[in-house]
């Protein structure tokens, strides 16, 4: 739920980027926030655990700046990737106004990103939402790993919905600022 | 079924918004008293809040609220509405407002944990009343500020600061 305060200016967008454990969420926003100019990011907040998973979520405040006398910030949001956290990205969810699916293109995952994805639809409905009329990319992360999934599988199996996808490897940068640009310029387009 | 829905706060509800924290702060004694949007953004604050990160922690307590609501759920609650973190030093009750915002009081050990609930469910009900009244305001107060202009600049800000 994007959230315009006219007293004091600002719009409020939340950005949530889901999918599998080990998929590159985190790393999405890592490298966003280093890379991000400086103004505009505010500081990286990770809830982990010991081995580096993500236990709650990361979060990451980004501003826009002004824009027609409105100060515009997107919240980024990873969720926990690991199966048994469903109920915490279900509360992560919560008031989301846009979803990034990241995909991990390593071959023996594709069951599990397969799961991922029915099970954010399952969760999106019963937020009142539906994927389909809803700002939603789907990023392919991973692309550096050998033998990745063929791109065409990915779309065959992960984007019925036919919406637009990137190639990434967040590990080096490729592919994240333009899952950000389009899942921000969609949520802009939708408010 | 309605996609992104948007909630317009206007200058004339933030000031009674503004009025409802105010009091509970003074009343209850609290070091601050917060409104945010149930997905963790910041609508108004009232009190001393310091050097703190607001917005982490909107983000973290909105989260921690959300999250508290599944555990209740798993265990069956039907009616979960409050929850209470108790410190050594400050304490914090947090409170849903109509499904849509949570109320947060983060009081010190000298203020009394009854009176912080007896005074937020009261605030509780006055937000309630101005939480319907934006709802009810929302769509044409948004279309107001939101203008394809708008959006055009909107997104080539975005274009000019994500790039690669």
């Amino acid at each position: 739920m994007a959230l315009i305060n006219v007293a004091s200016r600002e719009i409020h967008c939340k950005i949530v980027y889901y999918g599998t454990g080990f998929c590159g969420k985190t790393t999405n926003l890592q490298y966003i926030y280093s890379h991000a100019p400086q103004p505009a990011r505010g500081d990286l907040l990770t809830i982990a655990t010991e081995s580096e998973r993500t236990l709650f979520f990361d979060f990451l405040p980004l501003d826009l700046g002004l824009v027609h006398d409105f100060r515009v910030r997107f919240h980024l949001y990873t969720v926990p990737g690991q199966v048994l956290y469903e109920r915490t990205r279900v509360a992560v969810l919560n008031g989301a106004d846009g979803v990034v699916f990241v995909v991990d293109s390593t071959p023996e995952k594709l069951e599990e990103n397969f799961q991922s994805l029915i099970e954010l639809e399952t969760n999106m409905r019963q937020l009142g939402k539906d994927l389909g009329a809803f700002p939603f990319v789907i990023q392919w992360n991973k692309r550096d790993v050998p033998n990745a999934i063929p791109v065409a599988t990915l779309d065959r199996y992960l984007n019925r919905r036919r919406v637009q996808t990137y190639e990434a490897s967040a590990v080096t940068g490729q592919g994240v600022f333009p899952t950000l640009r389009t899942v921000c310029k969609d949520v802009m387009e939708r408010l | 079924m309605e996609q992104l829905t948007n909630l317009v706060v206007s200058e004339a509800e933030l000031v009674h918004i503004a009025r409802v924290l105010g009091r509970l702060t003074l009343e209850t004694g609290a070091s601050h008293v917060l409104l945010l949007d149930k997905s963790g953004q910041l609508i108004a604050t009232q009190g001393e809040v310091g050097e703190r990160d607001l917005l982490a922690l909107g983000a973290l307590l909105a989260g921690a609220f959300s999250s508290s609501r599944q555990v209740a759920q798993i265990l069956g609650e039907k009616d979960f509405h409050s929850i209470l973190q108790q410190g050594i030093y400050e304490s914090i009750y947090t409170s849903l407002v109509g499904e849509q915002w949570l109320l947060v009081v983060v009081f010190e050990k000298q203020t009394h944990v009854g009176l912080v609930k007896v005074l937020a469910r009261k605030a509780v009900e006055e937000l309630d009343r101005i939480l319907e009244r934006v709802r009810a305001g929302g769509a044409q107060a948004k279309d107001q500020i939101v203008s394809v202009q708008f959006r055009n600049s909107a997104q080539n800000a975005i274009d000019q600061l994500f790039q690669e």
